[in-house]
C-alpha cells in the first residue's frame, strides 16, 4: 500500500498534472489561435467586445442565472462548482504539499469552510447525478461522460474528507489515501480531452460566439469555384 | 403538464405530410417543406464535400471546435425552445439539433473523431442521417433564444444557420426561399415578389393618391434621387401587403422632410440568404448596397422588417468593405430621432386601444432594436401593455428563419411553432400587436386566425399613420 501510495503522490501525479496541464494549455492555444483567425479574416471587424466581456462574466459568476431557466438545476450546479473549484485549490493540507513540492503557498480555506464545502460538493453532485438521469430532457441528450462526470468528480471529495476526517475510518486512512489520489489523478488526464474542458475555455465561449457571426468576405466565389458551381444558376 | 404543449390530435394536424408519397420516394426526403428535384445520388459524400468547402472558406470551424469541447448537455435550452416546449418532441431540444451537426463535425472533421471511426468501423454520416438534418434544422425557427440561456455559449442559431447552408449546398433546400432567391437574383424583376418596375410606380402612385385623400398632404415615395440622406429598401413584399406601414413611413419623411429615396434598380430588403446560404446572402447584400452607392446615398435605410434589418446591418459591413461601407439603419432608429429632435408631431388621443409590441428577434436577440420602439408607441398610445417575456428574451412569433414563407407548412408553424407566442398574445389581451418585420406579420396574423386570437396585427407606422399630426404649412402643400 505505502509503495502505491508512493508512486501515486509521486511519478503518477508528475505525469498526470503535466497531462492536464499541457493539454488544457493545447486546447486553450488552439482556442485562442481559432479567434484570432477568425477575426483576421472577418469583413467586419467591430466587434462589440464589451458586450461579449460582460456576457462572460455574468456566465463566469452566473448569480443572476441562477433562477433563470431549469433553476434548481442551475443553483446546484453553481452550488456545486464553488466547492468543486475551491477546495482543491485552497484547501490547507493541499497548500502545503505545493509549499513542500515547489515551495510557493497561498491563502487556504479555515478547516470547518473546507469540511463545508467538500459536503456541499458531494450532495450537490449528487443531486446533478439523479438531475441527469431523473429530467427527461437531460436524460435524453447526456452521453455516458454527462452520466459519469458528476459521479467521477465528487469521489476524490469523499475520500478526501474520509481522509481530512480521520475519526470516519482511522484504519483505512491509507486505502481512502490511495482513492483520493487516484481519482484526482484519473480526472486530471481525462480533463483536457472531456467536456470538463470547459475550466480553461468557458472565459471564452461569449467572445466565440459573437467573432463566429463575423463572416470571411468574398466566399460565394471560392465556395462556388470548390463545388463546381461557379455560374451555376441558383 | 406544461400549459403550452400541443394535443396529440393538434400535433397530428400540425405534422401532416404535405408531399405525395411519390414525391417523397424521388426525393428520397421525408420532411413536410417541399423541395426541388436534386441530385439524391451519394448525399453523404457530397454532404461532407460541401462541409469540408464551406469550412475551408468560412469561420465556423473554430466556433465548432469550440462548441464540441464546451458542450454539457445541461439542456438549460429546452425550457427556452418554443418549438419545444409545445411539441414535446425530445428531439426538438436545440441541444439535440446542433448535435446532429457537431457529431458529423466530430467524426469526420477531427482526428480523434475520424480515428475511433476507424477503430470501431463506425462508417459515419448516413442518408437517414442526413434525412433527420434536412427535418430538424427546418423545424427550428432560428431564432436564437436558446443561445441565450446555454451556459456553454453554443449558439445553436449559428449551427442551424451552417446546418442549413451545407443541405442547400446539395441541394435540400425549401422551394419557397430558393424560387423567391432566383428572382431576386437571376430573375427579370430582380425582387423576391416579382413585382416589375412599371407595377411599384403605379403602387406608389396609388399610395401617394390614398395619402392625399386621408391625410390632405402631398406625400412623395421619391424615386431614383441622387445623393439623398437615405436609400430605402423595405421586405418588398410590404408593396404587395403592408400599404399603412409604408403610407406611415413615407408620412414620416414628409413630415421632417430629410431626403430618401427607393431606387428603381433595385428595391428589396429582403435577404433569404440569412435563413439558408451564405453565398446568397452575400449577394443580395451586394445588390443592396450597389443600389444605395449608385444612388450616391448616404445610408441605406431598412424598412420594418427584423431579417432585413439584421442581414443588412451585420452582413453590409462584411461583404461591402467594413468600415468603408454605407451606414445601415432601421426606420425606426429614423423615427425615434426625429420624433426626439421634435420634427414629428403625434396625436396621442387618436390609438386608444390595447398595443402591445412584439419584438422581432432578428433586432432584438442582440440587444439592437429594443427600445427604440417603444418609447415611440408610449409618445401616442395611451394604453401600451408589455408582454413578459420580452426585448432580448422574447419569444418568436413562430415563423422565424425563413419557416414563415414556407406556406405549406403553415399547420406546424401556427400549432408548434407559434403556440407560446400565441398563449402570451391572448394573456395579453391586446387588440393592436405591432410587429415591425413583414416576417413576424404574416406569421402572427396567421396565428391569431388560426389560434382564433381577437386582435389586428400591424407595423409600427401603420400606426404612427393613424397618429400622425402635419402643419398647416405642410397641408397646403
Amino acid at each position: 500500500m505505502q509503495t502505491l501510495l508512493e508512486l501515486a503522490q509521486g511519478p503518477l501525479f508528475r505525469l498526470t498534472f503535466a497531462i492536464m496541464a499541457l493539454g488544457l494549455l493545447r486546447i486553450l492555444i488552439l482556442d485562442i489561435w481559432g479567434a484570432v483567425e477568425a477575426y483576421r479574416k472577418a469583413g467586419d471587424k467591430n466587434i462589440p467586445w464589451g458586450q461579449a466581456f460582460r456576457k462572460s462574466l455574468a456566465w463566469l459568476f452566473p448569480v443572476g442565472k441562477a433562477f433563470g431557466s431549469r433553476p434548481v438545476y442551475s443553483l446546484f450546479s453553481i452550488l456545486f462548482h464553488i466547492g468543486l473549484i475551491l477546495v482543491p485549490l485552497f484547501l490547507f493540507a493541499h497548500v502545503e504539499l505545493w509549499k513542500s513540492g515547489i515551495g510557493l503557498g497561498w491563502v487556504t480555506l479555515p478547516k470547518d469552510w473546507a469540511d463545508y464545502l467538500t459536503l456541499s460538493t458531494i450532495i450537490f453532485g449528487l443531486a446533478l447525478f439523479i438531475g441527469r438521469v431523473a429530467f427527461r430532457a437531460s436524460s435524453f441528450l447526456s452521453r455516458k461522460q454527462d452520466i459519469i462526470w458528476p459521479l467521477a468528480l465528487i469521489v476524490p471529495f469523499i475520500t478526501g474528507y474520509i481522509c481530512a476526517n480521520t475519526g470516519i475510518a482511522p484504519a483505512g486512512y491509507q486505502f481512502f489515501m490511495l482513492i483520493h489520489i487516484l481519482s484526482a489523478e484519473l480526472i486530471f488526464a481525462l480533463l483536457p480531452f472531456t467536456k470538463i474542458a470547459h475550466c480553461v475555455l468557458m472565459p471564452l465561449s461569449q467572445f466565440v460566439a459573437t467573432l463566429a457571426w463575423r463572416f470571411p468576405p468574398d466566399t460565394d466565389e471560392p465556395v462556388a469555384i470548390s463545388l463546381n458551381k461557379k455560374g451555376v444558376p441558383v | 403538464m406544461n400549459k403550452n404543449r400541443v394535443s396529440e390530435e393538434e400535433r397530428a394536424r400540425a405534422l401532416k405530410p404535405t408531399k405525395k408519397p411519390e414525391v417523397i420516394q424521388r426525393q428520397r426526403l421525408p420532411v413536410r417543406y417541399h423541395v426541388e428535384d436534386y441530385d439524391v445520388a451519394d448525399r453523404p459524400r457530397r454532404f461532407l464535400e460541401a462541409f469540408a468547402v464551406i469550412l475551408r472558406h468560412s469561420n465556423y470551424r473554430f466556433a465548432l471546435e469550440h462548441f464540441i469541447r464546451m458542450s454539457a448537455k445541461c439542456s438549460r435550452c429546452s425550457v427556452q425552445c418554443q418549438v419545444y416546449l409545445a411539441s414535446g418532441d425530445l428531439k426538438d431540444i436545440p441541444c439535440y439539433r446542433s448535435e446532429l451537426l457537431l457529431g458529423v463535425y466530430r467524426r469526420h472533421f477531427t482526428m480523434g473523431g475520424m480515428l475511433k471511426g476507424r477503430v470501431l468501423g463506425d462508417s459515419g454520416l448516413t442518408d437517414e442521417m442526413i434525412e433527420e438534418i434536412a427535418e430538424s434544422f427546418w423545424n427550428c425557427t432560428a431564432c436564437r433564444r436558446c443561445s441565450m440561456e446555454c451556459p456553454a455559449g453554443i449558439d445553436h442559431g449559428l449551427i442551424t444557420h451552417l446546418g442549413r447552408y451545407i443541405l442547400s449546398e446539395i441541394g435540400i433546400a425549401p422551394r419557397a426561399l430558393v424560387v423567391s432567391v432566383r428572382e431576386q437574383l437571376e430573375g427579370k424583376t430582380g425582387n423576391t415578389s416579382a413585382i416589375p418596375v412599371p407595377a411599384l410606380l403605379d403602387t406608389l402612385e396609388f399610395l401617394q393618391d390614398d395619402m392625399r385623400e386621408t391625410k390632405g398632404v402631398e406625400i412623395k415615395f421619391p424615386l431614383d434621387v441622387e445623393g439623398c440622406d437615405y436609400v430605402f429598401f423595405p421586405a418588398v413584399s410590404d408593396y404587395l401587403m403592408e400599404a399603412d406601414t409604408l403610407m406611415g413611413i413615407a408620412a414620416v419623411f414628409a413630415a421632417t422632410g430629410d431626403s430618401w429615396t427607393t431606387g428603381t434598380g433595385y428595391f428589396d430588403g429582403i435577404n433569404y440568404g440569412l435563413f439558408y446560404s451564405d453565398r446568397m446572402l452575400e449577394r443580395i447584400v451586394k445588390k443592396v448596397h450597389a443600389e444605395a452607392a449608385r444612388l450616391k446615398g448616404k445610408n441605406i435605410l431598412i424598412g420594418e422588417c427584423g431579417h432585413a434589418s439584421r442581414s443588412a446591418k451585420y452582413f453590409v459591413p462584411t461583404y461591402c468593405g467594413g468600415e468603408r461601407a454605407l451606414p445601415v439603419i432601421n426606420i425606426m432608429e429614423y423615427t425615434l430621432q426625429v420624433l426626439r429632435e421634435g420634427r414629428l408631431k403625434l396625436d396621442p388621443n387618436i390609438v386608444t386601444e390595447k398595443v402591445a409590441y412584439h419584438d422581432p428577434c432578428n433586432i432584438a436577440r442582440q440587444g439592437w432594436i429594443i427600445d427604440q420602439p417603444r418609447e415611440i408607441l408610449k409618445a401616442f398610445c395611451k394604453n401600451y401593455i408589455e408582454m413578459e417575456p420580452h426585448g432580448e428574451n422574447n419569444i418568436c412569433c413562430g415563423g422565424g428563419g425563413g419557416t414563415v414563407s414556407i406556406d405549406e407548412i403553415r399547420p406546424y408553424r401556427t400549432t408548434i411553432a407559434g403556440k407560446v407566442k400565441a398563449e402570451q398574445i391572448r394573456a395579453s389581451g391586446c387588440n393592436y400587436l405591432v410587429a415591425p418585420c413583414a416576417n413576424c406579420k404574416k406569421q402572427l396574423r396567421e396565428l391569431v386566425e388560426d389560434q382564433k386570437i381577437d386582435c389586428e396585427v400591424v407595423g409600427l407606422h401603420d400606426l404612427i399613420y393613424k397618429a400622425i399630426k402635419f402643419d398647416k404649412k405642410q397641408q397646403k402643400k
